[in-house]
């Protein structure tokens, strides 16, 4: 192998006015490109923020769910020999699978903010919003089956169903039936908020 | 003449293969040397602008791999859609004709199961109807996501709009499972019979009724999913 291999080309000093001449040609097109992805940065770091802000909404949304649901327990004033009225929700088991899905929820959400927070403070980042967008789908799911499969078994509670035979058990447990209404909406709520960060983070995932 | 191309260029070194050769402006080596400055100030003027060109979008993506992917995605997204239509029809239909009559009867009360006898599965079917309803206006525009690849405001609206409808349809999938559910099993405590044990075929029928809503709601994820997935690649 020979020694010098490379080739060297210096050009070392080009004069001040030759360089002045030639760079604000192509400084125009440049900067436009950058100043339309500052704004885009500033609009993205927006839409961030609002989504952690939802996030802590929703996180707190169905933790009240789940609290409400788990924590209901309605004895009646009066009892046989043998048996005692008594009303919780793991006595029906859609009120146990809502518990459950609302407690995995909102841990979830928990965990999802340091991502959110990654997304506030570098806008452009696309690998965080697509797996939160990804998980907040799974978690749309999720949070409705709990809440619709609870709303209907309460839907049953208050009204009674005469074709089957089925006793509206809310005319006795009337605080129980309260309470698991409550936590439903809660739960809906959450639900919402869920389909709006879906769409934020649809609209912040764009390149314009 | 010699003073001005001093002025203008330094000496150049050329180093080939271990021979040093220094061009100093002479007369002929001061032509090269200025051909040499303005072909490599040529060179970088012309990155420059490429570059900005590049930046600024107006190079055609029409022949690039990402947007062949684009286009796979959009395909594939189609036939989900398709995919997902079937299911919430047949489950639509599946639940909405189910009908049966026990064959012993009193005087007065005639034992019959029908859909609208339960309102959440009056709340299944229309659900479920709507839901294929959208479905058959959206391949519209999947189909427009197909020929143009890069409409990113349309996907929005789609994304937008698949979630509201995934909620819906879990909402009613769900409700009617839960019924489902009291129908085979009862419930000791609120004193619910399980009405599975008379009407048998009634029971076959919704239970099977839920299976073509729960893969439909699968593929509504799959398609938000493949929506994202798509935007975050522009």
């Amino acid at each position: 192998m020979e020694k010098g291999d490379s080739t060297t080309i210096n050009i070392t000093s080009e004069s001040s006015k030759e360089r002045k001449g030639k760079a604000p040609l192509l400084a125009a097109p440049v900067m436009a490109a950058t100043t339309n992805t500052r704004e885009d940065g500033g609009n993205k770091r927006g839409i961030a923020i609002f989504d952690f802000v939802l996030r802590l909404c929703a996180m707190v949304a169905a933790l009240a769910a789940a609290i409400l649901m788990g924590t209901t327990d309605q004895t009646l004033p009066f009892f046989t020999q043998f048996f005692r009225f008594q009303a919780s929700y793991d006595d029906l088991p859609t009120f146990t699978f809502f518990v459950i899905a609302n407690a995995i929820t909102s841990s979830y959400l928990v965990l999802s903010i340091p991502f959110s927070i990654v997304s506030i403070v570098r806008p452009h980042a696309v690998g965080p919003r697509l797996l939160l967008i990804i998980f907040d789908t799974v978690m749309v799911a999720l949070t409705t089956a709990a809440a619709a499969s609870a709303a209907a078994i309460v839907y049953l509670a208050h009204k009674g169903n005469s074709s089957a035979n089925w006793l509206a058990i809310c005319q006795q447990y009337n605080d129980f039936c309260q309470s698991t209404s409550g936590a439903v909406v809660a739960s809906f709520i959450a639900v919402v908020i869920f389909v709006f960060l879906v769409v934020l983070s649809a609209l912040a995932l764009r390149k314009s | 003449m010699q003073s001005t191309g001093l002025a203008l260029l330094s000496p150049v070194t050329t180093r080939i293969n271990s021979d040093i050769i220094l061009l100093y402006p002479s007369h002929s080596a001061q032509a090269l040397s200025k051909t040499l400055e303005s072909s490599f100030l040529d060179l970088f003027l012309l990155k420059k602008m490429k570059a900005g060109a590049l930046e600024l979008g107006s190079a055609s993506k029409g022949s690039t791999p990402q947007a062949g992917v684009n286009r796979g995605v959009s395909i594939l997204d189609f036939i989900l859609r398709i995919v997902a239509l079937v299911g919430t029809l047949a489950s639509a239909i599946a639940m909405g004709t189910t009908s049966e009559t026990l064959p012993f009867f009193t005087q007065f009360i005639r034992f019959r199961a029908q859909y609208h006898d339960l309102p959440s599965f009056t709340f299944f079917v229309v659900a479920n109807s709507v839901v294929s309803t959208y479905l058959v206006l959206s391949l519209a525009l999947s189909i427009l996501h197909i020929v143009r690849s890069g409409a990113q405001g349309t996907r929005v609206v789609l994304i937008f709009f698949d979630a509201g409808m995934l909620a819906l349809l879990t909402a009613g999938a769900s409700a009617a499972a839960a019924i489902v559910y009291l129908a085979h099993k009862g419930n000791a405590k609120a004193n619910w019979f399980a009405i599975c044990q008379q009407y048998n075929s009634f029971c076959e029928r919704i239970s099977a009724s839920l299976i073509g809503s729960f893969a439909a709601i699968v593929v509504l994820v799959l398609l938000v999913l493949l929506s994202a997935v798509a935007l975050s690649r522009r």
